[in-house]
């Protein structure tokens, strides 16, 4: 039973962003945006080839030109490079063209050495190695229970599934970067992070300097999505820059860069055996997957995500199961946390492998989950998503639809967690003229936690969110998590409670004014005299938990002539518990499906195996949604205040591409078994594609 | 009007100009002294400019601009890191996402395709110029109220090439505002609020994209 | 960028004296810049031709149409006259890019663009079209590429409007070191069909003046495919311009865009349509024509049913 009050007056209530009005203005400052006095430009150079030993770097040209004020080579002395756009060496000057012009005048003696960039290339015994130490895939963790083979004996259907998803880019519209400073007091950093202490951290270690002498800023930044923990190797290269310039450096990548080295998805290319019972119920479960996820692959990489490794088989149960998986290591960048690691494709390969085998047992697919799903939540979505799309009156066998236009129709499903985190702390300041500003060192990443923070310090002290100013992101405010893991607004929410609600008490005892809210608000603020009441709170219990589930249904149209697909519309039954306000809870479901759908019918890394070069380093080649290709949204949001506050920008992401790729296959009674969907691959499956003349290579 | 020749400088001075005008003319120049400065302006542009920097003027939210640039700077870094416009923003450097959607001459282009030197003579509005006195436009009002925006960075650009199809056509259909907003990308998901913002803005029904409801769980 | 020089002509003899042997014309730039952005073309001056007089206009005709190399996209698009006269102009207008690129890009840009090629554009990729050794796509990624060529290049011309204009047959006027040149829209890129390092048949110092188009086709139609929805090159797409008389075709032509250096076109296949009224035997056929001696890539051969359902939908769309 969650602490927050029965009666609530602004909670739950549609509140516009509270930053809203600065960032449609043009007024709100981004991290590209800051730019302090003397600020030089940093630019970095990468490597051409997608292997090397790394001899020599030869910065003195690149030092003398005009405008350039400092040159640094990543690291001195001979190392190797293993993919093309490793970063090695930077240099910072007074514009970006002579910057530019300095690149080019840096020499590197390189040997180029053998590569591999495709993961069917790098699987291969004989591939050339992208660790030496090590093979490209190690053998596989193997994980069992029960009696696999015996069981699927005993199964009554069986079907045997391959399905495969791409290395996807993170892509936030703000790249990586941040501008760096050093005076007196020590280094501070603007950076456009999730996670402003890990970004102080990691500076401070690098440049050996206290953490206490390191403060890093993010009042607006423009997306991460997993990809920004970290001062990365971009913000180090700016703080070295800045220390040997004498001057602030603003070092920020460009959208080619952002392609090349700072976090990808790993790709899947999952093998999936499922079987049943002839009442429905899941009986046995083959997994083998392998995925890349760059040179990273067995890497700790940062902000987690770790390797291609997926949480199969997702949300059911199946008593039998082996699962065989291990990551493949190719030329290529490291892979990071995105948006719900191994969620999306996890689900998208048990989601289709579940709709395969209801078409095998001719049951409907969505009953086959409502059969096998122990998620009670999850059934309580099914029964409303199905409702409010029109389960019962839009399905119909695969490949039944008349007309060369096919519609279709799939459903697919989401766990998470989304918890607070208990080292969570914040203080609120209520000052003699009423006014009152609430501060924490957390980050709006776009997610709206500003307003969040605002609701509930408004809903506490009985004023209005406008009445309210937030201060986030600064590393001098009291310390919060980095935002990832859908877990900041149930960090927020109860530490401001926390601290309101203290502050409140303690209004109220030094003023002797039983109850400060309402009329008696500027009363009693003005009580005390020229001192503001600053409190600190904390993240406490009853106000928060964690783990949701989520539902989508997706509707689809094929052309099958010219292959395109175009989805009509999707259904999203979501949980997050107490819903803090419903506006910009909306707006993070919109953020997940048209990434979802990014993810089934657009996005894809594509890695030239000849060069080893990243074909697709721009946005003309690399897809993203536009909103000709939105569909229509419908949103449930199942409100569930005495679980408290959950996160819920992660869920929604998760099972939107399974549940266009069952319609799509609904719809033309094939499937296609890799993301993403594109034309040429739908008309692939559906055999219109004559064989070629000239053989492959 | 007849083409005077270049004097000894190189440079067509005003008394060539004039002499190479009708009476009728010269007065009616006399009489505008701007367009004469104008038109010897445009008569002089053969010449060439840089590599190095030189001589920019740009028309900036109604304010006139004097910088040194190098032909090769950006409109878009020009505003950016030389007038610390910083409304307008870098998604891509390269025509794709509009997030450095400006108007030239009212109408939406990417200023970072565009060459400072190569906008001279027009007027440049960033967003910064939509709201001189600090007041929401409809459109940005609008954006606001249905939350079309979540980080913001590509916000900017949405409104512009929102409030530049307002311009053109008051009462857009659904699929003018699509049209019109292709060019802008987004990473966040504000795609079918915009769309609604937009229909709102023009006091047109909106046909919401997005519905909700929020329903106790029971 | 590299640094380079920066002026603005007054006339064509101007233009092309300050281009002289390296400079590049600048006029809208969505093509240019990107190009020199990435490094793929250099060039020590650019020469601004927006200054030209004469080169922006729109002038209507009863039997021929003459449009500026220097219009904009947007005006081609938006021009309420050229939408009820040259429908499939209109459409290929309105596919162009996004409102902010068709706003400043030209149609002189548009059909002298460069190949889009990810190869080709690839700032650290030395393509036989960059003067290079090897074509990368041929044993490459080839999803974008040609079916059609008479080199080892098999990079696709992308303009819509020069499918939209092949099949109104229409004439582009060339200014070449003094002289007025007028091509078919054939001869505007027939050298690209031979020489894998040209992009169309246009010299350095050519510059466009304007494209004529005349009357005789009143109906016409464009249509593209694309991965999105939205704002995305075309995967294949298809033009057609006739006279229809009684459900029958006179004078047909039809092109494919985006599956060969050239604007794609058949003789027999628009001999064909003459006619003709549209069934399913003449639609089938008229595809057979089109694509004969079609030789797909490993990846690109879905090109072959979507251009067939292009043509199908392009010439249905024609007579309406």
């Amino acid at each position: 039973m969650s602490e927050w009050p029965a009666q609530l007056k602004v909670l739950g209530t549609r509140v516009p962003r509270v930053d809203g009005p600065a960032k449609v203005t043009g007024q709100a400052k981004y991290t590209s945006d800051v730019l302090p006095e003397g600020v030089l430009i940093g630019m970095i150079l990468r490597s051409k080839w997608p292997a090397a030993r790394i001899l020599k770097i030869h910065l003195d040209k690149a030092r003398q030109m005009p405008g350039i004020k400092a040159a640094v080579a990543v690291q001195d002395g001979p190392r190797q490079v293993r993919y093309y756009g490793e970063e090695l060496a930077a240099v910072a000057g007074v514009s970006r063209q002579a910057c530019e012009d300095a690149l080019r005048a840096i020499e590197v003696e390189a040997e180029p050495l053998p590569f591999v960039v495709r993961e069917e290339d790098a699987r291969k015994p004989d591939a050339p190695r992208v660790w030496e130490q090590a093979p490209n895939m190690p053998p596989p963790r193997v994980q069992e229970t029960g009696n696999v083979d015996a069981a699927f004996a005993e199964c009554a259907a069986v079907i045997e599934g391959f399905y495969a998803t791409p290395v996807q880019l993170h892509h936030p519209m703000e790249t990586h970067g941040c501008t760096v400073l050093w005076n007196e007091e020590g280094i501070t950093a603007w950076a456009s992070t999730q996670g402003i202490f890990g970004v102080r951290d990691g500076l401070a270690g690098a440049l050996r300097v206290d953490q206490s002498k390191v403060r890093v800023i993010t009042e607006h930044m423009g997306g991460g999505f997993g990809s920004k923990f970290g001062p990365g190797v971009e913000g180090i290269l700016a703080a070295r820059l800045a220390k040997e310039a004498g001057a602030p450096v603003k070092l920020m990548l460009s959208r080619f860069e952002e392609a090349l080295a700072v976090g990808n998805r790993p790709s899947s290319f999952q093998r999936i055996k499922l079987g049943a019972k002839a009442d429905g119920t899941l009986h046995a479960f083959e997994f083998e997957n392998y995925g890349t996820a760059g040179v990273g692959a067995g890497q700790a990489t940062e902000g987690g995500g770790g390797g291609a490794d997926l949480p199969m088989p997702y949300i059911y149960r199946v008593p039998n199961r082996r699962l065989k998986q291990t990551t493949v290591a190719v030329n290529a960048g490291s892979s990071r946390a995105f948006r719900a690691p191994g969620h999306p494709v996890a689900s998208y390969g048990m989601e289709s492998a579940m709709d395969d085998l209801a078409v095998k047992l001719g049951i409907d697919p969505l009953e086959l989950r409502i059969k096998n799903d122990p998620s009670e939540i999850r059934q309580r979505e099914y029964r409303i998503g199905a409702e409010r799309f029109g389960w019962k009156e839009k399905y119909r066998k695969p490949g039944s639809s008349p007309g060369p236009v096919k519609t279709g129709v799939g459903v697919a499903s989401a766990t998470w967690g989304g918890g607070g985190s208990n080292r969570t702390q914040g203080e609120v300041q209520i000052n003699p003229d009423g006014s009152v500003e609430v501060r924490l060192g957390v980050q709006d990443i776009g997610t709206g936690t500003r307003t969040v923070a605002a609701v509930v310090a408004a809903e506490v002290l009985g004023l209005k969110p406008e009445q309210i100013t937030v201060k986030f992101g600064d590393t001098r405010f009291p310390p919060g998590p980095g935002s990832g893991g859908s877990v900041t607004s149930p960090s927020v929410a109860p530490t401001v409670f926390d601290a309101c609600t203290k502050a409140l008490d303690q209004l109220q005892k030094q003023t002797g004014i039983p109850d400060a809210r309402g009329e008696n608000w500027h009363v009693a603020c003005k009580k005390l005299g020229v001192t503001p009441l600053v409190v600190q709170g904390q993240w406490r219990q009853g106000l928060s938990s964690s783990g949701v589930g989520g539902v989508q249904f997706a509707e689809v149209e094929v052309d099958t002539e010219t292959g395109l697909v175009t989805v009509k519309k999707i259904v999203v039954v979501q949980d997050c518990g107490l819903v803090v306000d419903p506006l910009t809870a909306e707006s993070q479901v919109n953020g997940g499906v048209i990434m979802g759908i990014g993810f089934a019918l657009y996005e894809e890394r594509v890695m030239d195996w000849q060069t080893g070069v990243v074909l697709n380093p721009n946005f003309e080649t690399y897809k993203l949604p536009g909103l000709a290709d939105v569909p229509e949204i419908d949103i449930v949001l199942l409100n569930m205040p005495e679980r408290g506050v959950i996160g819920l920008g992660e869920p929604v992401h998760i099972p939107t591409a399974a549940a266009i790729a069952n319609a799509v296959a609904n719809a033309l009674g094939v499937r296609i078994n890799s993301l993403p969907i594109t034309p040429r691959k739908v008309l692939a499956a559906l055999g219109k594609i004559p064989a070629p003349k000239t053989p492959a290579a | 009007m007849k083409q005077a020749d270049p004097s000894s400088t190189g440079r067509l001075s005003r008394r060539d100009f004039f002499k190479g005008l009708g009476t009728t003319a010269v007065a009616a120049a006399a009489a505008q002294a701007e367009s004469v400065a104008q038109e010897l302006q445009k008569l002089n542009t053969e010449k060439v400019f840089g590599p190095g920097p030189v001589p920019v003027t740009l028309k900036v939210n109604g304010k006139t601009h004097r910088l040194e640039l190098e032909p090769r700077v950006t409109l878009l870094d020009a505003l950016r890191n030389h007038l610390g416009l910083t409304g307008p923003k870098e998604g891509c450097d390269r025509a794709a996402c509009g997030a450095c959607t400006v108007w030239l001459d009212g109408v939406a282009i990417y200023a970072c395709q565009k060459l400072a030197i190569d906008a001279q003579g027009h007027e440049v509005t960033t967003v910064e110029g939509l709201t001189p006195d600090g007041r929401l436009t409809p459109v940005q009002q609008a954006f606001v109220e249905r939350d079309a925006l979540q980080c913001g960075y590509c916000t900017p650009g949405f409104v512009m090439s929102v409030s530049a199809l307002l311009r053109k056509k008051p009462k857009p259909t659904v699929q003018e505002v699509l049209h019109a907003c292709a060019g802008n990308l987004c990473r966040c998901g504000t795609h079918p609020r915009v769309l609604e913002a937009a229909l709102v803005a023009a006091g047109v029904r909106p046909v919401s994209m997005t519905r909700t409801e929020v329903i106790p769980h029971v | 960028m590299k640094p380079f020089e920066y002026a603005s002509a007054l006339s064509i003899e101007s233009a092309r004296a300050l281009a002289g042997a390296n400079g590049q014309y600048l006029a809208g730039g969505n093509d240019l810049l990107g190009r020199l952005k990435d490094e793929i073309t250099e060039t020590g001056r650019l020469v601004n031709i927006k200054t030209i007089p004469g080169l922006n206009r729109i002038e209507p005709g009863p039997n021929t149409w003459r449009i500026g190399a220097l219009v904009t996209v947007a005006q081609i698009e938006d021009h309420p006259e050229i939408c009820r006269v040259f429908p499939g102009l209109h459409q290929a207008a309105a596919e162009v890019g996004s409102q902010q690129i068709r706003n400043v890009a030209t149609l002189g840009g548009n059909l002298a663009q460069h190949s889009r090629c990810w190869y080709y554009r690839h700032r650290d990729i030395q393509c036989l079209k960059k003067r290079g050794r090897i074509c990368y796509a041929l044993d490459g990624d080839n999803r974008y590429h040609a079916l059609f060529t008479g080199n080892v290049c098999i990079s696709p011309v992308v303009s819509n409007l020069a499918i939209a204009l092949t099949a109104l047959d229409a004439t582009a006027v060339v200014w070449r070191e003094g002289q007025e040149r007028r091509m078919s829209m054939a001869e505007l890129y027939e050298l690209a069909w031979d020489n894998p390092t040209a992009h169309h048949s246009l010299r350095p110092g050519d510059l466009l003046l304007r494209v004529e188009i005349p009357t005789t086709r009143p109906r016409s139609a464009y249509l593209q495919v694309s991965d999105k929805h939205a704002f995305d090159w075309a995967l294949v797409s298809c033009a057609a311009a006739a006279q229809v008389e009684n459900g029958r075709l006179r004078n047909a032509r039809i092109a494919l865009g985006c599956v060969s250096p050239v604007p794609h076109q058949v003789s027999a296949a628009n001999q064909f349509l003459e006619g003709k009224s549209l069934d399913n035997a003449t639609l089938d056929q008229v595809a057979d024509l089109l694509l004969a001696g079609a030789q797909p890539q490993e990846h690109n051969g879905y090109k072959i049913p979507m251009a067939r359902a292009l043509i199908r939908r392009t010439l249905l769309q024609l007579v309406g």
